[in-house]
């Protein structure tokens, strides 16, 4: 049942992730992103690994995306205005799009490979969880602390730096939201 | 009867139980929305659908089963369907983990009154919970219509920034109460010298705005705001999938006031009474969550719109510092000072 389960969920997240890169409306590729999540999260759950799925959806569906989604209707209002503004553009080319899909197709079987390696769901207990919040939290302050902060270090300096850039344009006068969102 | 088939049992009728009883709760709500705004406003209210008009929510849900669903002419045909699902969805499922009473013991069996209790029953809900924005921003974008898009984006930009401060205050009650259980957590507020409202007071107020602004009620309703944007993301909404959205919000009211009363007052234990029977703690559950919900109505039908800078002032320059201050500060009482929480509870227990 499980392994039913784990191969349709995982040809569904392969389904969405060329869906992404394929869908004419930006908006449909938020939504084909937001399905591929979905699936991935469930695969976790399969495995076992209840915070990690849980903390996929919370971070990736719940927040990031959201704020694409954002992004993508503030900027173009949601009509096909930013595909015929590429047309002509690198991204167009069919050379290129099949690259992309092409990548993105590699790195969701690399995904599923990965999970698969780690698939036994003999090993997890319904309703227990493989990684408890405590081991998690142990590892992420204890072994890896240094990585965790120079990561958290790093999307500071990002915020810094972004903030930084957008100020400076709307000095010389240019309305970032003018020319397309491209700045 | 096998065991496994009483389990299977014992589960569909809670399944049926706690779900009917969120959706009927919602219902009451809506009816509850328009006599509370009557009382206030010195009107009658709904009065000529069965006894003091009781039964109105009934009459609007066959009236809005019956009457014409328009999909405009320009939206995304397939989008403007699915999006009062997305709005619904999130809220009914969320509900799953909420413990509405302690171990009820009926006809023999005894299980725990909440439909399933997760390990990690708050990032579950703040997960699913996260998602309810997607029906409000894709209702609003496949409208095509220029208010419902505001509105979308509105409700976009405000549920993303106050979902931060909603997270960090239940964070604070997370770090005092050690686990991610909500039964666990509740259980641990069995009087009420123990309830967190006493230790973690600008939590819950911080948790309390953050939860206006989540389920767009006023005085954050910018996604609607009828003055300006018509009815924002649902304007061009009608019959079943206009009371989708509806249903959708009032369902995630019922559930931030069970979030409400299971983190901070003590979710299902009774007041002075730390023994009292299973019922008369879901009795209590359901009496504390009629209190939130009733806050809701009363905030609504009292105070202004907020205008939407200071919407976003609030939330980023208030909110969120405070409740990383809040956290920090529990976390380092936490860690520093153990002996502090003893003395906090020896004050409030005395001798016992």
């Amino acid at each position: 049942m499980a392994e039913i389960l784990f191969y349709v969920l995982s040809a569904l997240a392969l389904l969405t992730g060329f869906g992404v890169v394929l869908a004419k409306s930006p908006m449909m590729s938020i939504l084909s992103l937001l399905g591929s999540f979905f699936c991935l999260a469930v695969i976790y759950l399969l495995a076992g690994f209840q915070f990690l799925a849980a903390a996929q959806i919370l971070v990736y569906a719940g927040a990031i995306l959201v704020l694409f989604l954002f992004v993508i209707m503030l900027l173009n209002l949601g009509d096909m205005g930013v595909v015929a503004e590429r047309s002509n553009s690198f991204l167009d080319s069919t050379a290129a799009r099949l690259g992309a899909a092409l990548a993105v197709g590699l790195g969701v079987i690399g995904l599923v490979a990965a999970s698969k390696a780690a698939f036994q769901p003999a090993q997890a207990e319904p309703g227990k969880a493989l990684d408890g919040l405590e081991a998690i939290a142990l590892q992420l302050f204890g072994r890896y602390s240094l990585a965790f902060e120079a990561a958290s270090i790093l999307l500071l300096a990002t915020m810094v730096a972004v903030i930084a850039l957008a100020k400076r344009q709307r000095k010389s006068g240019q309305n970032p939201t003018q020319n397309g969102g491209r700045a | 009867m096998s065991p496994e088939l009483q389990e299977i049992l014992v589960w569909i009728v809670k399944v049926h139980v706690i779900f009917l009883g969120m959706v009927g709760t919602a219902a009451i709500t809506t009816l509850a929305e328009r006599k509370v705004s009557a009382w206030m406003q010195y009107r009658h209210g709904p009065n000529r659908v069965g006894p003091q008009g009781l039964l109105q929510p009934l009459a609007d849900g066959v009236k809005f089963l019956f009457k014409e669903s328009l999909v405009p002419e320009g939206a995304n045909k397939w989008m403007f369907r699915l999006a009062p699902a997305l709005a619904a969805a999130p809220a009914m499922l969320t509900v799953a983990v909420i413990p509405f009473g302690p171990d009820v013991t009926l006809f023999g069996i005894t299980t725990p009154f909440s439909i399933v209790d997760l390990d990690i029953g708050v990032m579950y809900i703040l997960a699913i919970g996260g998602l309810s924005v997607y029906g409000v921003i894709v209702g609003g974008w496949a409208s095509n219509s220029k208010y419902s898009l505001l509105g979308g984006l509105r409700a976009s930009a405000q549920m993303v920034s106050y979902e931060l401060s909603m997270i960090l205050a239940l964070l604070s009650i997370v770090a005092i109460s050690g686990s991610l259980d909500l039964r666990e957590v509740v259980l641990q507020q069995k009087t009420i010298g123990d309830w967190n409202i006493l230790y973690q007071p600008l939590a819950f107020l911080l948790f309390l705005i953050a939860a206006f602004a989540e389920t767009n009620r006023h005085p954050f309703d910018f996604a609607e705001c009828e003055p300006e944007l018509v009815s924002g993301f649902h304007t061009e909404y009608s019959a079943m999938r206009f009371a989708l959205f509806a249903l959708g919000e009032y369902c995630a009211m019922v559930v931030m006031s069970s979030l409400a009363v299971a983190f901070w007052f003590g979710g299902f234990s009774v007041p002075f009474l730390p023994d009292a029977h299973w019922a008369l703690g879901i009795a209590a559950f359901c009496a504390k969550v009629t209190f939130f919900l009733f806050l809701f109505l009363w905030v609504r039908w009292t105070l202004p719109r907020f205008r939407f800078d200071q919407l976003m002032n609030l939330g980023w320059k208030v909110m969120l510092p405070l409740a990383l201050a809040n956290l920090f500060v529990t976390g380092a009482v936490i860690a520093y000072a153990p002996q502090l929480k003893a003395l906090w509870q020896n004050l409030f227990h005395g001798a016992s």
